[in-house]
């Protein structure tokens, strides 16, 4: 497949730049075992003063906090530097090559920027989440790996397409650092099962920033919690997502005017 | 594609944008969060030509001109306000592959290539990217390799080449799925003249070779005269003179150099029109252009001239009269 290839030629040209700066590796290394064992220390602490959260036992808020190291890894390895490059391409009036391209920009747009070493915290997290399913001494299913498998991959598109609706604001909005502090602060909050939140805040971290759909969701399929439409729910939003985000990016694309040289 | 059909055709092509605008001070700029003052600027205002495949064409302005803002609707970048323009039969601001995989831009203030890897690394997102099949893309890159005479530093770190050898990396990136038609915004760019020549004989060299229409912004006006038979002068985002070059510097320009040596000191000639040099029995006088001849007359009637020439100015000059004045005469 055509698309595959461009994604896979990319993604070389990508490891090929990380490999330029070893150091980067180190430093990425030390910077998931530090956010790691601070979240470790954190549930730690809440379980000195109870054993279960909101229906959570230990073992299973460490799966949610595995799928949650999942998720920023790979928002941080590809989607967040994409999204980042494209604002500042709008804004730099630096879009134009990506453009003249005979592929989808939306497509081209969002597969330029790798940095691989960020996936470090998705492996952590994967760690994590095998450590959690030891410690239950949980059979999994294969339906059950199934469904986690389609509950991640919606909860990507999901982030994915909120994303790039916030990038693409930057064709009219000039500034979008303050909507990316927003969303990051936001997003840390998908390191607790959305449960446990109230439910104006539940609401907002549902269908505004798709956190639960992105880690809550697929936590519940490794649990044994997670409901056939529920899962329907959670692909219904990411098609929702993607759809009107590539709308809004098509609509902003015809707004671009490029800086003129 | 036959001959007859144009390459590009463009009518009554226009392009506004509008641009926020604001009194300084920050009562103003809080007042304009609520109500956005915009005033419209004109790019281009009803611009119209055809160029044939194969032409080489000059398209020469001031900054701000229209030039980058034409091209840019050329290419499918900028949606024009109103009017037309075809390339190749298509619209460009649809944006379909098949236009896109036809042309290419180059812009000599931009790069595509990958900072920190080599030339040779970008060169296969490219062909990933235009799907080339691999004998067809490793033939023209070895020909554009060649042509530009870069050699080994297609292995290089883009980073660790001049600005030149970056330019010819870009180009040749910009030419591997082989383009009908080339958009050159500035490419010789900041280069040195070596380099200038270099890109120009190139560009000259590929159009040759592959018959591929070319459309050229720059600043230099040796790379317009090196290249381009034709010239599109564009003022104010309009079309103030299109044809041969050498039509442009005889309607343009407006004075003639007359440039005498006498064979005897003493007579004066601040008589028969601006003195721009004298050096002992040398003279260099501006006159009208209308009055050359009447005044070439009378000197060698009234003052003991032993030699005359009569110049016309220099293209660059006549193109700086062009736009300070804005309008043929």
């Amino acid at each position: 497949m055509d698309v595959a290839r461009i994604i896979a030629t990319f993604a070389r040209i990508g490891i090929l730049n990380e490999l330029q700066y070893r150091a980067n590796f180190f430093f990425q290394v030390l910077e998931s075992a530090i956010g790691l064992a601070t979240a470790l220390i954190g549930l730690g602490l809440v379980f000195r003063h109870t054993t279960v959260l909101a229906g959570w036992t230990p073992p299973e808020l460490l799966v949610v906090m595995g799928i949650y190291g999942v998720m920023i890894g790979i928002v941080q390895a590809v989607i967040q530097p994409n999204m980042l490059r494209l604002a500042q391409d709008v804004l730099e009036g630096k879009l134009d090559y990506a453009l003249t391209k005979p592929v989808d920009a939306q497509l081209l747009i969002s597969i330029r920027e790798w940095q691989v070493w960020r996936f470090t915290n998705a492996i952590a997290g994967l760690l994590v989440i095998g450590w959690a399913l030891l410690w239950m001494q949980a059979s999994v299913r294969l339906e059950q790996i199934i469904a986690f498998g389609a509950a991640v991959l919606c909860g990507v598109i999901a982030i994915y397409s909120f994303w790039l609706i916030l990038a693409t604001t930057s064709f009219w909005v000039i500034q979008i650092e303050s909507l990316i502090n927003l969303f990051e602060g936001l997003f840390a909050a998908g390191r607790w099962p959305v449960s446990i939140y109230p439910s104006w805040l539940r609401a907002l971290l549902t269908f505004l920033v798709p956190v639960a759909f992105a880690v809550t969701v697929p936590a519940e399929a490794l649990t044994n919690r997670l409901t056939g439409s529920t899962l329907a729910l959670a692909a219904g939003v990411a098609l929702g997502l993607f759809v009107i985000a590539r709308l809004f990016f098509r609509w902003g694309l015809s707004r671009y005017s490029g800086a003129s040289a | 594609m036959s001959a007859h059909i144009p390459a590009i055709i463009v009518r009554d092509l226009v392009k506004t944008y509008e641009v926020p605008e604001r009194d300084p001070g920050l009562l103003a700029a809080i007042r304009s969060l609520f109500r956005r003052r915009v005033r419209a600027i004109h790019a281009v205002s009803g611009v119209s030509f055809t160029i044939q495949p194969g032409e080489v064409v000059g398209f020469l302005g001031p900054n701000g001109a229209g030039k980058t803002t034409t091209l840019k609707m050329l290419t499918g970048l900028l949606h024009p306000t109103s009017g037309e323009a075809l390339v190749f039969g298509y619209v460009p601001a649809r944006r379909e592959p098949a236009f896109l995989r036809r042309i290419t831009l180059v812009m000599g203030n931009r790069n595509q290539l990958q900072w920190d890897l080599p030339a040779l690394d970008s060169f296969e997102l490219i062909r990933a990217i235009y799907r080339l099949p691999p004998a067809e893309f490793r033939a023209t890159r070895d020909e554009l390799i060649d042509l530009l005479e870069v050699g080994d530093l297609v292995r290089k770190p883009v980073r660790n080449l001049s600005l030149g050898e970056r330019m010819k990396m870009e180009i040749i990136g910009a030419l591997l799925h082989r383009p009908q038609a080339l958009f050159l915004d500035e490419p010789t760019l900041g280069l040195d003249v070596t380099m200038q020549r270099r890109i120009r004989a190139f560009v000259a060299e590929y159009n040759r070779r592959t018959g591929a229409t070319v459309l050229l912004t720059s600043h230099y006006m040796a790379d317009v005269e090196a290249l381009c038979r034709r010239v599109i002068v564009i003022h104010h985002g309009r079309v103030l003179f299109d044809g041969p070059l050498s039509a442009l510097v005889d309607q343009f320009a407006a004075y003639r150099k007359l440039i005498v040596t006498l064979a005897e000191s003493g007579a004066d000639l601040k008589g028969f029109g601006e003195v721009l040099a004298h050096d002992g029995l040398r003279y260099t006088l501006r006159v009208p252009k209308a009055m050359a001849p009447a005044i070439t007359a009378r000197l060698l009637a009234e003052a003991p001239v032993a030699d005359l020439m009569v110049e016309e100015p220099p293209i660059d000059d006549v193109i700086e009269q062009v736009f300070a004045v804005g309008t043929p005469r």
